[in-house]
């Protein structure tokens, strides 16, 4: 696209670009603006801190931008994230010392999860493409019942025991300030990256989302594609839920929730087109920062808690329809 | 009218040095257009010559990029589609733009309920009156308007449209209105063609003006009273439809003038006695049923049948899109049930789909992408897709099949609707599949076009690949199929050996299908 850009006349190229690196521009206009406003927000512990809790965010919206390639949506995530937090610390509660080692004991706590989140996602995808059931309805319901079943399994948040917590030290290794759960995240976009741009299977995927009828008759594997991501999706919900437990040697409920959001707007700041067919996961690596910077940056001033979401959602609303692309005449949005 | 009485006249329309480009390509290169009142000007040229570009500039759904433009001698600048509409210009686009779920009455009243309203209620009963009278305007009388569209079939939906848009532009008022129709009768039968073609005249003698648009000469040189021809974006000249012949026009719009060997019949070849495809008692309830063919390497097998005869089912099931409810497909001797291309593909049978734009191609992705749909895995080391082996091949197809394109990396959607299927082409060929299917594969493409999409075929089973066509015309499964297969409700009513050296005639296979 960019050569693209370049041929147009000067002022559509420059609104272009801005579209094109919105985020980018957002990160250093946001960057800027709270460190001189705020001393130490670029301090190494603030920085740290944002860059630690962007791990999970970026493994989700990994899996998103893969389901909003193809033009579908998968809502579930953050409650899938919530069972398979839940799960992990749950089952070391449980199982962990029968096992002897911890590091053992954690790498069956994530094989559960990943189990878990694998199930999901093939069942969802299932539903979606085989009784053609809109994936957002579809994913919807999985949304409220994941809840429901992460409220079952506890009502409130579990901590684990001190014997176990060489599982998840691995959380705490970091290089400077960079930790490494972001390090692990960052690889697992980049694969993901290469897997949408550089397989027969990525083609699949874009050539769905442009035109899911003339894929099925070039003769693609719509149906098998479809609900490998978001078979892939889910492992990576469920991922994303380990790290939370890891981060805070306990579990909570209800902690995916807010997440459904967050990854959206994530992957809608990166540039991925809700309609499908467009987008990338490089764009969606700096809608995750945006968003997070934006969270980080609220909890550093001090806004309220409740107020939070507000500002969020106007922030999220606003960058969307700065950023949609309405290039296309008589595009029809529903 | 000649072009001294012309000159004579003031004009109703005209439009001149009118440029258009899209992302690079210029698709209008500074064309003009006069129209007189009670005129019915032509305007033929291939796919991408730029005819339909200029009607949706006219109309207002494009803005050209320069020229001019005027209406009754004064400057027209429509913005909208119902600028155009006021102003007294109405269109009947090559695609349909009713809305099915809303009955006929709605349909042509849509966006002027407030004539029938009272009191902010709609009376239904006097909008279907009305719409009855814009109906039989156009001789119309058969339509109930309070049927839903979608329960129309595509002419009847034609013709309400073509209704609609006469009482669109009488209705702004102005003293002459301009009509354009874009390819409004490549759906119509002859009977609606003549009843158009009545329409048209009584419209032009009341004063009133039409461009017509259509590929088929003969229907152009039927009607109008002059004819412009467009090349590549430029006006080729124009000519009183009198001094018009089809050869001089082919002449005037490809650059050659010759119309012999369009079927390329000399490069015919005798199927040989291999048997790739057999359908055996072949049925899907209520559609069709008892179907049994066999398919010869070298063969091009023609299915030919009116709407609703089961031809196109019968080519669903054979490419894994329908399932059958009885009876089987035998590829190379394997009895086989495909649930899907994907899996019809793997044995080396592709359907070229009849409806481009939403079956054919992925109008974002560039052509290289497009080409390579069929046979990604194909162009894999491992588990990556070379990217040099898709533009290599990509590159190869262009030349091969003369794709006008800015290269492999333009995006489909800015390419002519012929160059769109010549890439649809290119990846049936690249997939390897020796099976093809191709459903009214030469469907809106120009004259100069289909002779090379002929000769793509004949290329294919000079390979030693089979096709099964469903053709536009009886003319095109004459000229191009080894054998031809009749259908009827659903049932095979007959078939007939077509040797190069002895066609059947045309009407013996039409009996068959009506």
């Amino acid at each position: 696209m960019s050569t693209k850009n370049k041929a147009l006349p000067g002022k559509r190229a420059i609104l272009d670009n801005i579209m094109e690196y919105f985020s980018f521009s957002a990160i250093i206009i946001l960057l800027l603006a709270l460190s001189l406003t705020q001393e130490n927000f670029l301090g190494e512990i603030n920085l740290k801190n944002l860059l630690r809790d962007t791990a999970p965010l970026m493994i989700m919206a990994a899996g998103m931008t893969m389901v909003l390639l193809f033009g579908s949506i998968d809502l579930s995530m953050g409650a899938v994230c919530s069972v398979s937090n839940v799960a992990f610390v749950h089952f070391m509660l449980a199982y962990g010392e029968s096992f002897g080692n911890p590091l053992l004991a954690g790498l069956a706590g994530l094989a559960v999860s990943l189990l878990f989140g694998l199930c999901s996602g093939l069942t969802l995808g299932f539903i979606h493409v085989k009784l053609k059931v809109p994936s957002f309805i579809a994913s919807l319901g999985f949304m409220s019942v994941w809840q429901s079943v992460a409220l079952l399994i506890t009502q409130g948040p579990e901590s684990m025991k001190k014997a176990l917590w060489p599982a998840t030290d691995w959380y705490k290794i970091s290089f400077g300030v960079v930790g490494l759960p972001l390090v692990l995240a960052i690889v697992i976009i980049l694969l993901v990256y290469l897997l949408t741009r550089f397989t027969a299977f990525g083609k699949a995927v874009f050539a769905i989302g442009g035109n899911e009828r003339a894929a099925r008759v070039a003769g693609i594997h719509v149906d098998r594609t479809k609900i490998m991501v978001f078979a892939l999706n889910g492992v990576l919900a469920a991922l994303a839920g380990v790290f939370l437990a890891a981060n805070l040697r306990s579990s909570a409920p209800t902690i995916g929730d807010p997440f459904t959001l967050k990854i959206v707007a994530a992957c809608a700041l990166g540039g991925t087109s809700l309609a499908g067919g467009k987008g990338s996961e490089l764009g969606t690596i700096l809608g995750v920062f945006t968003v997070a910077i934006i969270e980080n940056g609220m909890n550093f001033i001090g806004v309220d808690a409740y107020w939070q979401n507000v500002v969020f959602g106007i922030f999220v609303l606003a960058a969307i329809a700065l950023t949609v692309d309405r290039r296309t005449r008589g595009q029809i949005i529903k | 009218m000649t072009t001294q009485e012309r000159n004579t006249r003031p004009l109703l329309f005209s439009a001149s040095g009118i440029t258009k480009s899209f992302a690079g390509t210029q698709a209008l290169k500074g064309v003009g257009l006069d129209v007189a009142p009670g005129e019915i000007v032509g305007l033929v040229g291939e796919n991408g010559a730029g005819k339909s570009t200029l009607l949706k500039i006219i109309i207002g759904a494009q803005p050209q990029t320069s020229g001019s433009m005027t209406l009754h001698g004064q400057p027209y600048e429509p913005r909208t589609p119902m600028d155009a509409n006021r102003a007294g210009i109405g269109m009947v686009f090559q695609e349909q733009s009713l809305i099915v779920n809303l009955n006929v009455a709605q349909n042509i009243f849509f966006g002027h309920e407030n004539l029938f309203k009272s009191h902010g209620i709609i009376s239904w009963s006097k909008m279907n009156r009305a719409a009855q009278e814009v109906l039989a305007a156009v001789d119309i009388t058969d339509i109930s308007p309070s049927t839903k569209v979608s329960n129309l079939n595509f002419a009847t939906r034609q013709m309400v449209e073509i209704a609609k848009v006469m009482d669109v532009t009488k209705r702004s008022g102005a003293e002459h209105c301009l009509i354009l129709l874009d390819e409004p009768t490549s759906v119509l039968n002859e009977a609606e063609v003549e009843n158009l073609y009545r329409q048209m005249r009584k419209i032009a003698d009341q004063g009133h003006a039409v461009i017509f648009v259509s590929h088929h000469l003969d229907e152009i040189l039927h009607i109008t009273d002059r004819i412009y021809v467009y090349k590549d974006g430029s006006s080729v000249g124009d000519l009183d439809t009198r001094d018009a012949t089809e050869a001089r026009l082919y002449e005037m719009m490809v650059g050659k003038g010759t119309t012999t060997e369009y079927y390329h019949l000399d490069r015919q070849t005798v199927p040989s006695e291999e048997v790739l495809l057999e359908v055996r008692d072949l049925g899907i309830h209520g559609i069709f049923k008892h179907v049994n063919f066999q398919l010869h390497r070298g063969e091009v097998l023609g299915l030919c049948g009116v709407v609703g005869s089961g031809i196109e089912e019968v080519c669903e099931v054979i490419c894994g899109d329908e399932r059958p409810s009885f009876g089987e497909v035998v590829i190379r001797g394997e009895s086989m049930r495909f649930s899907s291309p994907q899996q019809a593909l793997a044995k080396g049978v592709l359907m070229i789909p009849k409806e481009r734009l939403f079956e054919g191609i992925v109008s974002n992705l560039s052509v290289e992408e497009n080409i390579a749909l069929s046979n990604a895995h194909a162009l894999s080391r491992g588990p990556v897709v070379s990217a040099k082996a898709v533009r290599r091949q990509a590159e190869e197809w262009i030349k091969k099949l003369r794709i006008k394109t800015s290269g492999p990396q333009e995006l489909l959607l800015q390419l002519s609707g012929g160059n769109q299927q010549k890439v649809v082409f290119s990846r049936a060929l690249a997939s390897g599949a020796e099976i093809l299917i191709l459903n009214h594969p030469t469907r809106g493409v120009d004259v100069g076009a289909k002779e090379e999409i002929y000769a793509f075929i004949r290329n294919m089973t000079e390979e030693g690949k089979a096709v099964i066509l469903l053709g536009d015309t009886v003319d095109e499964y004459l000229g191009l199929c080894s054998r031809l297969l009749m259908m009827k409700d659903g049932l095979v009513t007959g078939e007939f050996d077509a040797p190069a050296d002895g066609k059947p005639s045309q009407v013996d296979v039409v009996s068959l299908m009506m």
